[in-house]
């Protein structure tokens, strides 16, 4: 098993810089997910790690070797691709064996580990089938198995659940948690899906525009996105973000006053962002609340929860709250409430989280 | 609740009904469908009308003619006119030896170009994906596609020249190592492989197209994926693209075999003459002198005729296997 650290990587396609100095430690056996909007670098520096693109600048270092120059056969990785990449001429067990052949390892040693591979992954009753004869998740399965028979220093997945449908996601995703879990080898996942984010990593990477805006584990990302963008990327539905002022007291909001923990610092009066996740509010009033009137437009259920689309002044919002199996009580709302440890403070300008002293 | 709903459906089943009755022309068929589409996409049709009037033309009109394999075929008395003898000229077509000798170097000729023509494409096609600087393989596709573009004569006035026994650069060359002049378009012996070697020369670049498009359109997560499993270019090429391609390669060599019957006939004609018979004289060629030059247009057809069985009997053959043991076919 190997750790992988980026130093300060840059990507440039001519004069067009992709991906701004990033830097990055993976431990050993950690399952670390980039995560971000389309063309914001993630699969470049997933490319970059794999030995698919070439590094401009920066230092790549896998099990503490330096890889800008290594050839990727050399740097002992393997990847799963959003498509598969699955050989169409060739059957499960080929498509399984292909790498292991390249590499010229003994044939009985191969069908020891395919065969063994294939039993982990519920694949030994297709080994002979071609992949257009298998199902989406089978093939994910496959894709997957390749990578695993090489017993890679380290795994790179690049978004290898977005070609399924969502009930599908859901099974695989649990399937590679656990995998990783059995096989504990150091993994880098790409997606843009932040629910796969959440679920599968042990610590999140969130890239906007060639950078990082910010690294932690999933709860720690959801409870403090250090800016905005972290804050409406992370969360689903993402969190409801409004126009503000500090007060003496707390914040307003349009005719809102609303109560937030932590002193002002003398703050009144700066424009701010105020962060409040669609879950965190109540219905029902508690102490350290503040009211937050609102006109309902609409309500979608959920089964045990139910989304509430309002309008608050000029801004949508969106809270999420349990429905207990029945949505007669949802259909008059006219004012939620915020409790004051939830609310999140961002600046204006910025869009920084701003700390509030306590 | 159930009753409710089952108010709703049928009502839906009746406003189809009456839909279906106020609108008769959409369920009367294939036809009108047809029609209806015909007015609808009138554009796609008046395209496609050049292509359909040459297949009726050329192709189709000319059939009418193949009658006359089974005439005494005069043209006084015209298609209709002549009677009818059968087999007869069929039969003196198989007790004819320029006939059967011309059917076996067909069939040499066009083994050899399938051995050596048919895969050259193809090797000419990797060899491009292979080459990285951009510059250079361009260059060297118009290089090769050239002589796709130049008139058989003039191809054939290049190879007489190129092999004659005075001045001809390949005997020049072979002066050069003390090896005597040999004329080489006189020789039966030489015949063939001069013949395969221009066929080569003049269409393997153009014919490259075909294969570089099918490789354009293998998977590029294929080869990132093999090559972080540790494949070199070799290994890709043999791995990946070749049986990438191989649906593509299968149609062509369908196309090929059902073709093998029609050995280019205009560059026999340029280069073969009474000297190398024996080994040049092929089919379309012994059609010609009998059908033209002679006027036995009936027993010329019949012997196109022959062709055309064969060639059927052949592409069928071809299909039928390669769709049992590859999935790939023309239909």
């Amino acid at each position: 098993m190997a750790g992988v650290s980026l130093s300060n990587i840059i990507k440039r396609y001519g004069a067009v810089q992709v991906v701004h100095g990033i830097n990055l430690e993976v431990a050993e056996k950690e399952f670390v997910v980039l995560v971000g909007p389309s063309g914001c670098g993630k699969s470049t520096t997933l490319r970059m790690i794999a030995g698919l693109e070439e590094i401009s600048e920066g230092d790549l270092l896998i099990d503490e070797r330096r890889m800008n120059r290594v050839a990727p056969k050399d740097r002992d990785v393997a990847m799963v691709f959003q498509n598969y990449a699955l050989y169409p001429h060739l059957n499960v067990a080929d498509n399984m064996a292909f790498g292991l052949r390249i590499r010229r390892m003994p044939k009985d040693q191969i069908a020891t580990t395919i065969s063994e591979t294939a039993a982990i992954l519920g694949l030994t009753d297709y080994l002979e089938r071609r992949p257009a004869d298998l199902s989406g998740g089978q093939r994910q399965r496959v894709a997957m198995g390749r990578a695993i028979v090489r017993h890679p220093k380290v795994f790179l997945f690049d978004e290898p659940l977005s070609n399924l449908d969502a009930k599908l996601r859901t099974q695989m995703r649990a399937e590679i948690k656990r995998l990783h879990n059995r096989l504990g080898v150091t993994s880098v996942y790409v997606t843009h899906d932040q629910v796969e984010a959440m679920t599968l990593a042990d610590r999140i990477v969130v890239m906007n525009d060639g950078r990082i805006e910010q690294v932690g584990t999933p709860m720690e990302l959801f409870n403090n996105p250090v800016n905005t963008f972290v804050a409406g990327f992370l969360g689903s539905p993402p969190m409801n973000q409004m126009k503000g002022q500090l007060t003496e007291t707390g914040a307003r909001i349009g005719s809102a006053e609303i109560k937030i923990s932590g002193a002002m610092n003398g703050d009144a009066g700066r424009d701010v962002i105020i962060g409040i996740r669609p879950e965190h509010v109540t219905l029902e009033p508690g102490a350290q609340t503040s009211v937050l009137p609102i006109e309902l437009d609409l309500v979608e259920p959920l089964g045990s929860e139910a989304l509430l689309h309002a309008r608050f002044g000029d801004d949508n919002v969106m809270f999420k709250t349990e429905t207990h199996g029945d949505l007669s009580h949802l259909s008059g709302v006219a004012e939620v409430h915020i409790p004051a440890s939830r609310v999140k403070i961002f600046d204006a300008e910025t869009g920084n989280a701003l700390s509030l002293g306590g | 609740m159930v009753e409710e709903h089952s108010t709703a459906t049928q009502s839906i089943q009746d406003n189809v009904l009456q839909a279906r009755e106020a609108a008769p022309l959409h369920s009367d068929g294939k036809m009108v469908r047809l029609l209806d589409h015909f007015k609808r996409e009138w554009q796609l049709y008046v395209m496609l009308a050049p292509t359909i009037i040459w297949f009726l033309v050329f192709l189709y009109k000319p059939m009418y003619g193949l009658q006359i394999a089974f005439k005494d075929y005069s043209i006084f008395r015209g298609v209709a006119g002549s009677p009818w003898v059968g087999w007869e000229h069929f039969e003196t077509l198989f007790s004819n030896d320029q006939f059967l000798r011309a059917i076996g170097n067909t069939i040499k000729i066009s083994a050899l170009n399938l051995i050596f023509g048919f895969p050259a494409p193809i090797i000419l096609a990797l060899m491009f994906n292979e080459i990285l600087n951009a510059r250079f393989k361009k260059t060297a596709q118009t290089i090769v596609y050239l002589p796709h573009f130049i008139s058989s004569v003039i191809i054939a006035g290049i190879v007489i020249t190129a092999f004659a026994p005075t001045g001809g650069i390949v005997n020049v060359i072979l002066g050069w190592f003390g090896i005597d002049s040999i004329y080489f378009l006189t020789r039966p012996e030489w015949f063939r492989p001069i013949f395969v070697g221009t066929g080569i020369w003049q269409e393997a670049g153009f014919g490259s197209i075909v294969f570089l498009a099918a490789i354009a359109g293998v998977n590029p997560s294929l080869y990132e994926s093999a090559v972080v499993d540790g494949a070199n270019r070799w290994q890709m090429m043999w791995k990946i693209t070749i049986p990438s391609i191989m649906p593509t390669i299968l149609i062509m060599l369908i196309i090929r075999i059902g073709n093998i019957m029609e050995v280019s006939f205009e560059l026999v004609i340029l280069l073969y003459q009474p000297a190398t018979y024996s080994t040049a004289d092929v089919v379309n060629t012994w059609v010609y002198r009998q059908g033209l030059q002679s006027g036995q247009y009936d027993l010329a057809a019949a012997a196109g005729l022959f062709n055309a069985v064969v060639a059927f009997v052949l592409v069928m053959t071809a299909n039928t296997l390669s769709r049992r043991y590859s999935r790939t076919s023309l239909w």
